[in-house]
């Protein structure tokens, strides 16, 4: 503090008598929770007793020094936290809420479509005659076959299969086709044969 | 409320430990302090601590009482002290310089304004310079530096060189020794003349570097307005000083 300043103003005299302020009383008048009538008794006190004043300046210090230390001391809309939160929320609504929409709004696609069913795909078909595929590995071994022959797809939770599918004797029997739906991870295989 | 268990918490003892590092740079004081504050809080049933009423806030009241306890310990190694009787017969002057500069270590130069100031010394600083040399000679187990004319650096007390912080600090750092104990005399004069909540309120903030916003709560009013009110008291002061011909140089 200011050396000059502090010898200035400050009360340098402490009054013989025992009659100081009530600690307690300091601690009030240190959170402003005194009223108007027993304030002005307090300051004028303060004013002529170096004890009491040093008391009341050096406990103002330590408080505001704890509160500056303590995390809810500000209120949590002043906070830098809250700012970086909301600025942070709004970049996230600006660039991502034109894809959120898209995304919420807009149905997901359906692939349609009609292959040749060769021996890779015959392999996956007739590993079981199950008609509801919903083991990992089959729907990835599917899933990789359907890839290689140029399908966007990305994912298969479930493989719905029409009917059990079985090879057939015939070396030169019709050729057949095997439909599929996707549709929200899902695939709906139909073998049927070629005309 | 049961006193034995905020006496055994961490919480306490660690604002004991504060408040007490902050007010003693040795580190046997801190330590002496501390157990001193203890001793003081046990005593008599803990008398101190049951006569919280709840009218505060607990955290508040004990720092309050920390510090009270914290000054009668301060009184108490100042009472043991004694003025070398070298210092003694040269009278109340040398006796004030040696308070000065031995216990609250500030300079030989600080305690000469000061004594003018108080009226304490009316010869000039060569003169001062002289009287002094018995007190250099002095023993001080306080402040090795005692026998220096110039600044201890780890006074106590800082000064301070930002304007915006404390303005009349500022005016007076830059005056020369004679304005300077003018200007002094006219700052005193010019508080002692305000109402009783605008001299706390300069007190507060100029006298002991309390922030506005504190000082406020203990004046009981908005800090808005507490700043407002301080800076029209900066205009008196300033018109006080320009009226005894002194302003910044």
């Amino acid at each position: 503090m200011g050396k000059w300043m502090n010898k200035t103003v400050n009360p340098s005299i402490e009054p013989d008598s025992e009659d100081h302020i009530l600690t307690e009383d300091l601690a009030r008048l240190a959170e402003g929770a005194v009223d108007t009538a027993e304030r002005q008794q307090l300051i004028g006190h303060l004013n002529r007793c170096q004890r009491c004043y040093q008391i009341l300046q050096e406990t103002l210090v330590d408080v505001s020094a704890e509160a500056s230390m303590q995390p809810g001391s500000v209120p949590w809309w002043k906070t830098r936290m809250f700012y970086a939160l909301a600025v942070s929320i709004l970049l996230v609504l600006i660039i991502g809420g034109p894809l959120a929409i898209k995304h919420w709004t807009q149905r997901p696609p359906v692939i349609l479509a009609s292959l040749d069913l060769d021996q890779g795909l015959k392999d996956i078909l007739l590993e079981d005659d199950a008609l509801k595929w919903e083991k990992k590995e089959r729907l990835n071994r599917l899933l990789t076959a359907l890839q290689q022959r140029g399908f966007e797809v990305q994912e298969l939770n479930l493989v719905l299969l029409s009917k059990p599918y079985y090879q057939k004797k015939s070396l030169f029997g019709p050729k057949e086709v095997l439909h599929i739906r996707i549709e929200n991870k899902v695939a709906y295989l139909e073998v049927k044969e070629k005309d | 409320m049961d006193p034995e268990k905020i006496l055994s918490s961490s919480d306490l003892l660690v604002k004991i430990e504060t408040v007490c590092k902050r007010r003693f740079s040795a580190e046997n004081d801190q330590n002496e302090c501390y157990l001193y504050v203890i001793d003081s809080l046990k005593a008599d049933n803990f008398k101190r601590l049951r006569a919280f009423k709840g009218k505060s806030k607990l955290d508040t009241y004990l720092y309050s009482l920390i510090n009270a306890l914290v000054i009668d310990f301060r009184r108490r190694q100042y009472g043991r002290r004694r003025i070398p009787a070298g210092v003694a017969r040269l009278g109340k002057w040398a006796e004030t310089v040696y308070r000065f500069v031995c216990w609250q270590k500030f300079t030989f130069d600080d305690a000469y304004d000061f004594l003018r100031i108080d009226g304490l010394y009316t010869g000039s600083y060569i003169e001062f310079i002289k009287e002094i040399e018995p007190i250099k000679k002095a023993p001080c187990r306080e402040n090795p530096a005692f026998q220096s004319l110039e600044e201890t650096g780890k006074s106590a007390l800082k000064n301070i060189n930002d304007q915006g912080a404390n303005p009349l600090e500022f005016l007076i750092q830059k005056l020369d020794r004679e304005r300077r104990i003018k200007a002094i005399k006219v700052i005193r004069a010019t508080t002692a003349a305000l109402p009783e909540e605008d001299q706390l309120l300069v007190r507060l903030v100029y006298g002991s570097d309390q922030s506005v916003p504190a000082a406020a709560k203990v004046i009981g009013l908005p800090a808005s307005t507490a700043g407002k009110r301080l800076k029209r008291l900066l205009t008196k002061y300033r018109e006080k000083l320009l009226a005894e011909g002194i302003r910044e140089p």
